[in-house]
């Protein structure tokens, strides 16, 4: 039998890596975790999820004050200024909290971090800094990277046309801000600049934002944007962008054809999506392929083709989130150690961080109709007494369910605490719950939860409050 | 002349029992009818639950507010002033929002067809009822009788309610900030309402009998609670007694029998609430009671047939949600459905700083196994500055099925948690089935699946 350095080495140590090296290691798995950036968590940690809400936050606290909107409640304020740097610093301050955080777990775990980038030589051997590492089981978790417009380019010290990276990090608020795509991530970082004072434009080349969500959550979450004064251009295609001096000239025109319009930015965020991170990493040298979206494609074990290969994440197919990976990076450890590791990716929960929040789980009204009759129950926001005692009434809770088993298959909800008040859809739906198990189960008052056992009551016919 | 009315259904009580039993009732095509001496909604809408939410959110936002113009540039937010609290616009915002309730309430019991009798109800016998309204006497006999007659604020006999000292209802509706106030009483109420004003930046002095404060939790869950209430300054006495007042303030007694007077303006009263049982006639109905309160089974019937009671005037937990849940049942039997109140778990939830939730078994023993995760690694609360050392998630469960049993959760801005705990008990979720339900990132409920990891041994980020 062969000797190698280790039992399992991971590549990548985002939340699919990091989470797979910490669950390996506890298994009694001699692990590694080959990561080049400075510090730990990947993209999540250090560039995405946490910095993006610590902004979130705060954008929306000062923005309240600033609005006058926190008058009504009693709360008088003088004048209001920005402090940039600080809520800028505080941000660093959460990422670096949690990034150190991953380097004790690791230490506490005993994993070695290999800091470099890893190339295979073959399927159990990698090279680090020049050195080759060899290991039984080899774990791709090299997650993803900001997709690139063609004829766009980001430079992100610059700081006018940027990726999310760039858009965390802006010295100043910029006047106006455009925002090509009108994803989860663009309207997150949009929304915090928009907050700050940015006048923000949203250019969708889809009909509409939001894509992959419930039909009906987009269309509302469209109005809510608007309202809050987001320009949205839907329908419409960027062909260029040009820089000149600190102004950046977009250049748009309708998808299906037609008129060319330009738009002058002082900053212009591409949040067009995420591709997989598998360029340099060698799969050549283990035969490894990629299918036609460039993904590497696994068994439900997450066992790629290759003896000893195994990858989770961004990397593989499947909804671009950090929780998926996370999960995932617990089952492939478990399936490496000999045990069941599954994931259900029926039941993978999403959320966007704007106001409201806008959060899904399951199956949308246009898939589940495709696949049989359903029934919706709905609830809005201003008929919970919660939300309205706190004036966070937009929004609703939806409920699918199946029109024969009454089982509930997709749950869409718009309100401030959308992320929070997912947790329990996916719950019952991870337990095959009907909509009547939702509506008999004793919800606390007040909370905004209750707009989700009123909504279950809808899909029955008898909501209480409405 | 008085006319009698016969209804299918007497509600008695607009509270969260009452009108959700009352527009259920309407809404199966029973004749209903509501009586009410107040506009519909009762103490959760009138004056708990919902006004008291209200200030405390407004009480937040000042704090939050406060603290951005004492940290030069808290979160990032400059302040050139120090804010000002305008109550009149806090009390002007609290009371549109109990109108638009109570009006809301009023309106779908019109919707359900519920007749609203605007009156006091009087019982001669268990089925016939009469009730005051401005336009003279009606009659009541119904067939079926719901009793949601809820629950009032207990007065201590040294100091009744009225002048500086208040219960929970006037402390709602002040028109002025006292400077000084003793609360006395540290149960869920009191702390609600002893910690907005606190935040409001009144000084506060808590009186507790018990050795610490919300004495119906542990030590870990009330900990953080008792670090903020330190670090702000509120005044604790702990294991002291209420004595009376006296010009200057509240006379109190400590444990070791030493007597002294907080200086107080005003004294907040919170030490329980007793079922409303007098004044309507409760004694000539023939009901068999337990203890304070009416007795009720499983389907909530009391001793005499078709007679229904529900909410406070039933027991304990006295919280809405349990009346709601009960009303609703009731309404379903009285139409021909099978149901029985049977609840796995009943949430509660304080909305103190930081806010605790409590689902189901909370006291482990010998044959449970308990898991525990911090708020600390949670990289939500981290982004939200509510990681605060002390708070966290705890999962029990049944060491040998793994079933879990109960949950409970210290933390900033963790009441929605409440929903995902009560399903979990709820379907009778083991810790394995916790640890297979994957949970969006980055959300506060990561913490509770951690907490089912650390139970099996194995927690990821701790």
């Amino acid at each position: 039998m062969a000797d190698y350095d280790y039992d399992v080495l991971v590549i990548g140590s985002g939340p699919g890596g990091y989470v797979a090296a910490i669950r390996a290691a506890q298994l009694g798995l001699k692990t590694a975790c080959a990561e080049s950036r400075e510090t730990l968590g990947g993209t999540c940690l250090n560039v995405g999820c946490i910095p993006s809400k610590a902004l979130l936050n705060a954008s929306e606290l000062f923005h309240e004050a600033k609005s006058g909107a926190l008058a009504k409640h009693g709360v008088k304020l003088g004048n209001v200024e920005l402090d940039l740097p600080t809520m800028l610093a505080d941000k660093d301050k959460a990422v670096t909290g949690l990034t150190g955080g991953i380097e004790y777990l690791f230490k506490k775990n005993k994993i070695d971090w290999l800091k470099a980038h890893a190339t295979f030589k073959d399927a159990h051997t990698v090279e680090v800094a020049g050195k080759s590492v060899t290991a039984k089981n080899i774990i791709i978790a090299t997650g993803s990277s900001v997709t690139p417009l063609p004829g766009v380019a980001v430079d992100n010290d610059k700081g006018i046309v940027v990726d999310s990276t760039g858009a965390l990090s802006f010295k100043k608020v910029p006047g106006h801000l455009v925002v090509i795509g009108g994803g989860v991530i663009g309207l997150e970082l949009g929304s915090v600049w928009q907050r700050l004072g940015a006048k923000v434009t949203v250019v969708e080349f889809l009909d509409q934002i939001l894509p992959g969500m419930d039909g009906e959550v987009r269309k509302e979450a469209a109005k809510l944007f608007a309202k809050q004064g987001f320009e949205i251009k839907t329908s419409t295609k960027v062909t260029g962008v040009s820089v000149k001096g600190k102004k950046a000239t977009v250049t748009v025109e309708p998808a299906a054809g037609g008129a060319v319009e330009t738009i002058e930015a002082d900053a212009v965020l591409v949040a067009i999506g995420r591709r997989p991170n598998t360029e340099g990493l060698g799969l050549d040298k283990i035969g490894l392929e990629l299918n036609k979206r460039g993904q590497i494609e696994t068994d439900h074990e997450f066992a790629t083709k290759v003896p000893g290969i195994w990858a989770v994440g961004d990397v593989i197919p499947g909804p671009m989130l950090a929780h998926k990976s996370e999960d995932e990076g617990i089952a492939v450890a478990e399936n490496i150690a000999g045990l069941t590791g599954l994931v259900n990716h029926d039941v993978i929960p999403s959320v966007v961080y704007t106001h409201p929040e806008i959060a899904g789980v399951g199956l949308t009204e246009e898939q589940a109709k495709e696949r049989g009759e359903v029934k919706i129950g709905k609830f809005p926001m201003l008929a919970n007494s919660r939300a309205k005692a706190i004036a966070e009434t937009e929004g609703f809770v939806k409920i699918i369910a199946d029109a024969a088993s009454d089982k509930v298959l997709g749950v869409w909800i718009i309100a401030a605490p959308a992320g929070t008040m997912i947790a329990q859809a996916a719950q019952a739906m991870e337990f095959g719950a009907t909509s009547e198990d939702i509506a008999y189960t004793c919800h606390a008052h007040p909370t905004h939860n209750e707009a989700v056992k009123e909504a279950a009551m809808a899909v029955q016919g008898k909501p209480i409050h409405i | 002349m008085s006319k009698t009315l016969r209804p299918k259904v007497l509600v008695v009580g607009g509270g969260p029992g009452g009108y959700v039993a009352a527009i259920r009732a309407g809404q199966l095509g029973l004749e209903t009818v509501l009586v009410e001496a107040e506009r519909p909604g009762g103490t959760c809408l009138i004056k708990g639950c919902i006004p008291s939410k209200a200030i405390i959110h407004a009480a937040g936002l000042f704090e939050e507010m406060t603290r951005a113009s004492s940290v030069a540039g808290h979160l990032g937010i400059r302040l050139e002033t120090v804010p000002k609290l305008d109550l009149a616009a806090t009390m002007r915002w609290k009371d549109g929002v109990v109108d638009k309730l109570t009006g809301g309430v009023a309106g779908l019991l019109r919707r359900a067809h519920v007749t609203v009798l605007n009156g006091w109800a009087s019982f001669a016998d268990a089925k016939s009822c009469a009730v005051e309204t401005a336009d003279g006497t009606v009659k009541i006999e119904p067939e079926h009788v719901i009793l949601a007659t809820g629950s009032v604020p207990v007065e201590l006999p040294s100091m009744p309610f009225g002048g500086n000292i208040l219960s929970s209802t006037e402390a709602l509706s002040l028109t002025d900030l006292p400077r000084t106030l003793a609360v006395v009483g540290a149960g869920y109420i009191g702390l609600e309402l002893g910690i907005a004003f606190a935040k409001l930046g009144v000084r506060v002095a808590l009186v507790e009998v018990a050795e610490r404060i919300l004495p119906l939790y542990d030590e870990a869950l009330t900990r953080p609670v008792a670090d903020w209430l330190h670090k702000h300054d509120v005044e604790m006495h702990l294991q002291a007694k209420a004595l009376g007042t006296s010009a200057r303030g509240l006379d109190i007694e400590t444990a070791l029998s030493d007597r002294f007077t907080i200086p107080a303006e005003k004294i907040l009263v919170t030490v329980g609430r007793k079922p409303r049982t007098e004044g309507w006639g409760l004694e000539k109905m023939a009901i068999e009671m337990e203890g304070r309160f009416i007795k009720i089974d499983e389907r909530c019937a009391t001793s005499t047939t078709n007679v229904w009671a529900i909410g406070d005037v039933t027991g304990e937990p006295m919280l809405a949600h349990r009346a709601s849940a009960q009303g609703e049942m009731v309404a379903e039997i009285i139409a021909g459905k099978r149901r029985r109140f049977d609840p796995a778990a009943i949430p509660a939830i304080c909305f103190t700083e930081p806010e605790i939730v409590s689902v189901g078994l909370d006291a482990p023993g010998e044959e449970h196994v308990v898991g525990q995760f911090p708020f600390m690694a949670n990289g939500r609360a981290l982004s939200m500055d509510a990681g605060d050392v002390g708070t966290f998630v705890r999962t029990i469960a049944e060491k040998n099925s793994g079933r879990i049993v109960g949950i409970q959760g210290v933390g900033k801005h963790i009441s929605e948690l409440a929903g995902e705990f009560v399903t979990l008990v709820e379907m009778g979720a083991t810790l394995e089935d916790l640890a297979g339900i994957i949970h969006a990132h980055p959300t506060l409920g990561e913490a509770t699946h951690e907490s089912a990891l650390k139970a099996l041994g194995h927690a990821i980020h701790v």
